[in-house]
């Protein structure tokens, strides 16, 4: 406030200077900027290159451009008028400062700067003083834009020796703050995906080659040259790798994507600066470049380029064949296969169609789940295959009802859905309701859900970002793939000749088959309580335990039981009541760390007090972050650390996935939690963004990199 | 203060980068006050083509296109036809090229301006929306509201040249719609002062 205060009295000062002495305004507007020809020698010899600059000396807060201006201004033009015999060279441009706005980043230089430029003096020229003159243009801007110029000129003699001038130290200490065109680093540019039509993200990395492998990089950036045909956008974010450095940059098009690119690597570390020359090509074919990964950052990124539609179908249909065998899904498919063994002898018809009720059922239930987030998406939420995760109630139902299948499966209690009433455990060679194989497929498709197979993230990912009719195919295709062997066998039964008769054996398959989706109840009840929350996974793992009684007392006395069926009705009900009021309410431990909700504004205030912050976006269900959390931040030297350079510790929690979080992740390019970022105390300070998976290292070290 | 602005001006930006204006997209629906106090929301416009101009006199490259008179003739010849011209004026409050309504009234009447109404947009809402970059930054909207052409008015980006003389991008736009043909280039860097946010 009270810079623009200032701003404005010296406006007005100006003003009335120029009204007192009469001046034309424009001249007097235009006066912000001085410039002078400057060169390296008083004298030089025949055949030699002189050194020129054109010094730029900019009024307080006044600033020029460089030779990309970046997404506005002008960039300085020097058109020389020189005698014959001397030839000007390309313009050497100092490294520029990037400017804010976030909205419109330009490339400039503020205060001054000398743009160089190599004279060439021809070995025939004639020895004397020689006029070199240039008529210098630029846009000069503050709060506001004004195009200016003026006429340079100098004099150099040549003669039959070389004498460094005054300004010879100036120029070559702007020389010195030009690009190196040493190969202390090996660049490779790729694309990694699409954001919209026109925008992409490109990835710049740089290893530091085995010559210098001392520079310190506290700081990377990447000033592109200009182009008409495309703009790398002024915002880059600097990625986590472990030697060199990764930059994430957003490309928009004009009328083609670039082939390669050049501009300018600016490393800053131990206080200096250095400018490396980048001229690369684009590597990864982007016309096949899938849209960002919604689920699984991890397998995108090794998975980025050449997706085309097909191919991430047969990725879908794939993903939903191996959904079979994951631990969650394999006992349910196991037993239907087994349980149309024997039947299939006397009646394969029936068996036939079994098979195609349930291809339906599971079917059904995949357009169900695509037209949810078909509809989340068109509500303008964010969806993912993780969303469910997002729903606690969810998640306990579901583990609710794997423990359940569990314990049918150890023949606990029978479940008696579509056929007919079992009279002892075990009877799989009863005959299967229409509406039985009908829920089968639910059933499986229900249980898939928490599995993720290998393929399927990639698919899945892919589809999140494509348009309604994508989500259906992809959906279908993992339906496709989880129904076909069972659809196959129902029609092939033969192919399951080499299973011994029906017989006592199924009955011990069927119980060794309860084991896996038990274990998959337990991973479950981790995710629907939090591992971190001890006490309220012990009130919930006791419920179960309790519901486990109450189904057995359900299964032994009333649906087997003779007598005082309603008295065991009314006990095992009890029961269940008993260890529902039992285990609820949950209780939360606390924390050390003094932990405050994140908001954006939290983090500005945070940061506007001198504090730096740190961020854990976390999640219940999200293990990594559990583990990191106990690993690397909740841990004596963290906290003493956290504690020492008064930092403010803020978590967002992304249970329940809120948008707010969703959008700050985005901005970090990640499709989900973890990320761990540690701002700077200073105002609007880019934060060091940590890996996904930490040790207490790595958040010490950003910590007191960001406390610098 | 300011950094607070500016800190959220960043996050409206990050957010809206997902959500902005894209040729061959629909154009995202606006609300503004023009400087006579008449609410206009984009969507009122449907059916019809409508032009949007970033607008700050203050920046040469705007300046030039004004005091040639040119801006004023495109604008009348583009009325004429029935089409909607917003002109847009993003800049903050805080900055001396912003204008209230009265001295945006006087503006508009000094320079004999023919637009459908000037928007004052000091908040950036509508700037950001579009992803507004530079003055001037032109955008045009087709009669089903999916944008056709994002970028710069013509093909001279320097604020000296008379841009009658110029090939101007916008009219070109805008005939080819009229005549149903693909726009091209529908897509133009856009030259300019920034846009002061």
């Amino acid at each position: 406030m009270i810079w623009s205060i200032y701003i404005y009295v010296r406006i007005f000062r100006i003003l009335f200077i120029a009204l007192a002495l009469g001046w034309p305004l424009a001249s007097a507007r235009a006066a912000h900027t001085q410039a002078q020809l400057v060169l390296a020698v008083d004298s030089a010899r025949r055949g030699e290159t002189v050194l020129a600059g054109v010094h730029l000396k900019m009024e307080p807060g006044w600033h020029t451009y460089w030779k990309n201006p970046g997404s506005a201004g002008m960039t300085t033009k020097i058109e020389w008028q020189l005698p014959a015999g001397v030839t000007a060279g390309d313009i050497q441009w100092p490294i520029p400062e990037k400017l804010p706005p976030d909205e419109v980043i330009t490339y400039a230089y503020e205060n001054e700067v000398v743009l160089l430029v190599p004279l060439k003096l021809a070995a025939d020229l004639k020895p004397g003083a020689l006029d070199l003159k240039a008529k210098v243009s630029w846009l000069e801007c503050k709060e506001q834009c004004i195009p200016a110029g003026g006429d340079v000129e100098a004099t150099l003699n040549v003669g039959s020796e070389t004498k460094p001038s005054a300004d010879a130290a100036l120029l070559k200490e702007w020389q010195a703050r030009t690009p190196r065109v040493d190969k202390a680093f090996s660049f490779r540019v790729r694309w990694e995906k699409k954001v919209d039509n026109d925008t992409r993200t490109m990835i710049i990395e740089g290893t530091q080659t085995a010559a210098d492998k001392s520079l310190a990089i506290d700081k990377a950036e990447f000033f592109p040259d200009a182009s008409d045909e495309f703009e790398i956008q002024g915002a880059t974010e600097k990625l986590p790798v472990s030697s060199g450095f990764a930059l994430r940059k957003l490309v928009k098009e004009f009328s083609q994507w670039p082939s390669k690119i050049s501009g300018v690597i600016v490393i800053q570390g131990n206080g200096q600066t250095n400018g490396f020359e980048l001229n690369e090509p684009v590597t990864g074919d982007m016309a096949q470049v899938s849209a960002p990964v919604a689920a699984t950052p991890t397998v995108a990124a090794t998975a980025a380029p050449n997706q085309s539609l097909i191919q991430m179908l047969l990725y879908a249909f794939v993903g939903g064949l191996i959904l079979n065998i994951m631990p969650c899904v394999l006992p349910v498919i196991a037993l239907k296969i087994l349980g149309f063994v024997g039947e299939a002898r006397n009646d394969p018809r029936r068996v036939r169609n079994l098979g195609m009720v349930y291809t339906l059922g599971v079917l059904v239930s995949f357009l169900v789940l695509a037209g949810a987030v078909i509809a989340l998406k068109a509500a303008g939420h964010k969806a993912g295959w993780g969303l469910q995760f997002g729903n606690t109630h969810f998640l306990v139902a579901l583990t609710i009802l794997v423990f359940l299948v569990a314990l049918n499966l150890f023949g606990v209690f029978e479940v008696t859905l579509g056929g007919r009433a079992m009279g002892a455990a075990g009877e799989l060679a009863s005959k299967h309701g229409v509406a039985g194989a009908f829920f089968n497929g639910i059933l499986a498709t229900v249980l898939a859900t928490p599995c993720t197979a290998p393929f399927l993230s990639i698919a899945l990912g892919f589809a999140f970002a494509q348009s309604a009719a994508i989500i259906l195919l992809v959906f279908l295709s993992v339906g496709i793939g989880l129904a076909l062997p069972y659809l196959v066998l129902s029609f092939q039964p033969a192919w399951l000749k080499f299973l011994p008769k029906p017989g006592a054996w199924m009955e011990r398959f069927k119980i060794l088959m309860g084991f896996p989706m038990l274990a998959t109840g337990v991973w479950l009840l981790t995710l629907a309580t939090g591992v971190s929350d001890k006490n309220t996974m012990l009130s919930f793992g006791l419920f179960l335990v309790v519901l486990a009684m109450g189904v057995w007392i359900w299964g032994e006395f009333v649906q087997r039981g003779t007598k005082r069926r309603g008295l065991a009705v009314a006990v095992s009900i009890f029961v269940l009541v008993i260890g529902g009021v039992l285990a609820f309410p949950m209780t939360r431990g606390a924390d050390q760390i003094q932990w405050q909700p994140w908001s954006s504004a939290a983090v500005a205030q945070a940061q506007s007090e001198g504090h730096p912050v740190l961020v854990d976006f976390t999640a219940d269900w999200c293990l990594t972050c559990q583990v990191n959390k106990k690993v690397a931040i909740e841990v004596p030297s963290v906290r003493d650390k956290l504690k020492q350079i008064g930092a403010v510790n803020l978590v967002g929690d992304y249970t329940h996935q809120p948008d707010a979080i969703t959008d700050e992740l985005s901005r970090f390019h990640r499709a989900g939690v973890p990320l761990v970022l540690v701002f700077p105390g200073k105002p609007n300070a880019e934060p060091v963004v940590l890996p996904e998976v930490l040790t207490s290292g790595t958040v010490l070290s950003a910590l007191d990199q960001a406390s610098k | 203060m300011k950094r607070l602005i500016a800190f959220f001006g960043l996050m409206a930006l990050v957010g809206s980068a997902f959500a902005a204006a894209e040729v061959g997209q629909p154009a995202p629906d606006f609300t503004g006050t023009d400087i006579n106090g008449k609410t206009v929301h984009l969507s009122d416009y449907k059916g019809k083509l409508v032009i949007l101009e970033s607008y700050n006199q203050d920046c040469p490259y705007c300046h030039n296109h004004f005091k040639t008179g040119a801006m004023q003739e495109l604008q009348k010849e583009m009325t004429a036809k029935g089409i909607i011209w917003l002109m847009v004026n993003s800049v903050n409050p805080h900055n001396s090229s912003h204008r209230t309504p009265e001295q945006a009234r006087a503006e508009w009447a000094k320079y004999k301006m023919n637009a459908t109404a000037w928007i004052d947009d000091g908040s950036g809402d509508i700037g950001r929306l579009y992803g507004m970059l530079t003055t001037p930054h032109m955008f045009v909207i087709d009669k089903s509201g999916v944008l056709v052409y994002d970028g710069a008015i013509d093909d001279q980006p320097d604020p000296f040249h008379d841009p009658h003389k110029a090939h101007n991008y916008v009219r070109d736009a805008v005939e080819k719609t009229l005549a149903g043909e693909k726009v091209a280039p529908a897509k133009t860097k856009p030259y300019g002062c920034a846009v002061k946010y």
